[in-house]
């Protein structure tokens, strides 16, 4: 069976906000609109639809979004959820194209959090354990569950408080090159240590935003792309790990705690398939959800060694002109919190050469990391070059 | 998104709360394999046996990591801020760490690795385990 070629045919996202007038149904058609647009394509001539599988099920459902558009779906998939679903869409895709059941495929994710009552917190009230024996604490948001992670983190490694404003000013400063950014005024050094501590030692720069937005894209085959509006963007590889950790227990109970093991069987797999190593890799979109988390999977994907996360964004330099340039239109911290898929659109933007000032020079292969803890999805994309 | 509201103490739990009401701590330990988990499942996930039992510890503990929480993420919290979550560690329980509030402490001197031991008590009816240092 020939296995068929993943690329990425078109891109679309909304203006990021943090509450939108819109409503999330509007704002998902809006970036699937821009998506096919981008690509060129008809929706007559959609026949397949991914989206992630927890979210969007109940808020967008693939079947509402098929109605909206026409898309005669002879594929209908989700597989994961948030950041992990976008990063590793291309597997659903070529399973999809290399059996036949589909050719052109939109994936699409949006989130309206920033107006929804409960925001990103109510999300947890999923989870039995948490509901028991973790919300009668107070503990009941992501910024408490990673303070735990950064203050532990801090005393095995020795990680300073600068160290994480390294990363909040330097995606703050790739951010200020995007127009589409949510936050718009610089952060200093200065601003970082005066900056409202929300779960100690993480303070406001140190967590993601809250955004109300939709990205969507196109995924067929390389060949046919060619033949599209844009300049295709290949999926050279793709990767989905986990650990068989609950979501109750993945952020207190884990025997190697302040790991996403997730991570390094996802890059691997991906790199394996692409056949290169990560020294290739020109940029990462690294699912930023907190500066530490970010830190993090950077060493669990393997840029560096477990500690040495640090050392390796002092001494690498993560801006757009720095070594590996990391979130480079400012990632979930600086750009907007769309769990990661604005991250899959930017990697194309960047290998389109479409980044504007944020553009990476020679941009020729990104590396896309997303987190749904304890799930990890890594999306190796790269030019064509033919 | 939905926010399904499940009932909170489901019966694989009650262990925790029947001891809890008896100032003692449990947690849940496999008959098979002698290992500890948490939180509480049906199946042991180290072993995969399915002979839980409850099994009472000291309540002695480590603190293995802490936060100081200056934001109401629940908004009944607002008025109680700023409060201690830590997470604690049991010699007797390897494998257990528990989500607490630190309270009746010097909160500016706490450091990982610090001993703590539970304070008990009910709120609306139902038992809350805290730690204070020892």
């Amino acid at each position: 069976m020939r296995v068929e070629s993943v690329a990425i045919a078109g891109i679309g996202a909304t203006r990021p906000m943090r509450r939108s007038p819109k409503g999330l149904r509007t704002l998902v058609v809006e970036a699937i609109e821009a998506a096919l647009s981008d690509a060129g394509l008809d929706a007559s001539q959609v026949d397949g639809v991914i989206s992630d599988g927890l979210c969007m099920p109940t808020t967008v459902p693939r079947d509402w979004v098929a109605a909206q558009f026409g898309f005669q779906r002879s594929y209908d998939g989700g597989m994961s959820f948030g950041g992990a679903a976008s990063a590793s869409a291309p597997i659903h895709a070529q399973l999809a194209m290399t059996s036949g059941l589909a050719k052109t495929i939109v994936y699409y994710f949006g989130v309206d959090w920033g107006t929804r009552a409960s925001g990103p917190y109510g999300f947890h009230d999923l989870y039995a354990g948490k509901l028991a024996f973790e919300k009668p604490y107070g503990f009941s948001g992501q910024p408490q569950y990673f303070a735990l992670w950064a203050r532990r983190y801090m005393h095995e490694f020795g990680l300073t408080e600068r160290d994480l404003a390294t990363i909040a000013v330097t995606q703050r400063e790739s951010a200020l090159r995007n127009p589409l950014s949510q936050a718009t005024r610089p952060l200093t050094y200065e601003d970082y240590y005066a900056a409202r501590v929300v779960s100690d030692p993480l303070r406001v720069p140190d967590c993601c935003l809250i955004s109300d937005g939709a990205c969507a894209f196109v995924m067929t085959s390389l060949e046919r792309a060619r033949d599209l509006a844009k300049p295709p963007v290949r999926v050279l590889g793709t990767g989905f790990g986990s650990e068989p950790i609950t979501g109750d227990d993945v952020f207190t109970q884990p025997a190697g705690m302040m790991r996403i093991p997730g991570a390094r069987i996802a890059a691997e797999k991906a790199l394996r398939q692409a056949g290169i190593a990560l020294a290739d890799i020109d940029f990462a979109e690294v699912y930023d959800c907190f500066t530490i988390s970010c830190l993090l999977q950077l060493e669990d994907i393997g840029f560096c060694k477990r500690g040495e996360g640090a050392a390796f964004i002092r001494e690498k330099g993560i801006g757009i002109e720095g070594g590996l340039p990391v979130n480079t239109h400012g990632g979930l911290l600086s750009h907007s919190y769309l769990l990661g898929v604005e991250h899959v659109v930017e990697a194309v933007r960047q290998l389109r050469g479409e980044a504007g000032p944020a553009q990476v020079k020679d941009a020729g292969i990104g590396l896309v990391g997303g987190l749904s803890n304890p799930d990890y999805g890594v999306m190796i994309l790269g030019r064509d070059h033919r | 998104m939905s926010e399904t509201a499940t009932n909170d103490i489901l019966p694989e739990f009650s262990g925790f709360f029947d001891s809890a009401r008896q100032h003692r701590l449990a947690f849940p330990c496999c008959r098979g394999c002698g290992a500890f988990h948490w939180y509480p499942m049906p199946r042991c996930p180290h072993c995969r046996g399915n002979d839980v039992e409850w099994r009472q510890v000291s309540g002695r503990g480590t603190l293995f990591s802490f936060t100081r929480v200056m934001h109401a993420f629940d908004k009944s919290r607002a008025g109680a801020l700023p409060y201690v979550v830590g997470l604690v560690e049991f010699s007797d329980a390897p494998g257990v760490r528990l989500v607490t509030n630190i309270v009746d402490s010097p909160l500016d001197a706490l450091r990982i690795g610090q001993s703590v031991e539970p304070v008990f008590r009910l709120e609306d009816g139902r038992p809350i385990v805290e730690f204070r240092t020892a």
